[in-house]
């Protein structure tokens, strides 16, 4: 299989209509998505912890929550397939603007996540849900954090 | 964690998928409405808000899970006369830790009916029950002054 593709075309080149598509890879990991918001939420949380006073403690909080919430999905995307792609691109942290809209793009944040979740539990093998359960829990105890 | 005085409790033969669990969770909401009663004399005026809205809380889910049960042709469980609280209630702190206790134990049966069932509704009630008991165990912590308030991952026993 391996072989194969390396000895394939790579390039994106332009061949005839005729051609017979590859066989489509494996759709992607909905729970990839999950753990990489969530990282993606610590890192801000991170950043609105060190530059807004006010929101320290709390920001906090939801830096260490969101960081164990993309570790936990994480570990369980790379369980379900074990061939891991490098790592991508960690996204870039948006610049914190003032208290008040920083908490705000915080909630944002974890309800995004509740919402994703909740759309996703009713289809997910059972050990997943019990996951995303809780990681949905989690994100709400935040927001009652937060205020 | 708590308790029923006695293991009551007989096994029978449950038919829908998921509904042993199911009944574990009213055992867990009976028990959140039983503690509710008890610490409100405990509690002061400024926390009737709150309290009130835990006691509304578990009672309607108490009344819908009966109700699921019921459609799934099984019998749901009564409530126990009286539970057996961690520590003795005697005081505010002693109240407050007892409804934290109460709600964390809702958070951990709605979530273990999480991984025993495919039934996307009952999924979905489950996950209701999982964050509100979460949110007011957050709740609770932040008046006692817990830490940490909010745990990362509410339900896992």
């Amino acid at each position: 299989m391996l072989g194969l593709l390396l000895g394939a075309p790579v390039a994106p080149v332009v061949l005839g209509a005729c051609t017979t598509p590859p066989a489509a890879p494996p759709a992607p990991d909905p729970l990839a998505e999950l753990a990489s918001t969530a990282r993606s939420d610590a890192s801000f949380a991170r950043a609105v912890a060190a530059a807004v006073p006010s929101l320290a403690t709390a920001a906090g909080l939801v830096a260490e929550a969101r960081a164990a919430h993309a570790e936990a999905l994480q570990r369980e995307v790379d369980r379900a397939r074990p061939p891991q792609p490098p790592a991508s691109s960690s996204s870039a942290t948006p610049p914190v603007v003032d208290p008040a809209s920083a908490r705000g793009r915080l909630v944002d944040g974890l309800r995004a996540a509740e919402k994703r979740i909740g759309e996703l539990i009713g289809s997910v093998p059972r050990f997943r849900a019990g996951l995303l359960g809780s990681v949905a829990a989690g994100c709400a105890s935040l927001r009652e954090v937060l205020g | 964690m708590i308790t029923q005085p006695s293991s009551s409790s007989s096994p029978a033969p449950l038919p829908a998928d998921g509904a042993e669990a199911v009944q574990q969770a009213l055992g867990a909401e009976h028990a959140a409405v039983w503690v509710y009663g008890l610490v409100s004399a405990f509690l002061p005026a400024n926390l009737d808000g709150p309290t009130l809205e835990g006691m509304t809380a578990h009672r309607a889910r108490r009344d819908a899970t009966e109700r699921l049960l019921a459609a799934g042709g099984a019998t749901p469980r009564p409530a126990e006369p009286a539970y057996v609280t961690p520590q003795p209630v005697t005081d505010q702190a002693s109240a407050l830790a007892v409804l934290v206790t109460a709600e964390v134990d809702a958070g951990v049966a709605w979530r273990a009916v999480l991984e025993r069932t495919d039934d996307a509704a009952v999924r979905t009630f489950a996950l209701e029950g999982l964050t509100g008991a979460a949110v007011r165990a957050a709740r609770w912590r932040k008046v006692a002054g817990v830490a940490p308030v909010a745990p990362p991952m509410p339900g896992v026993p």
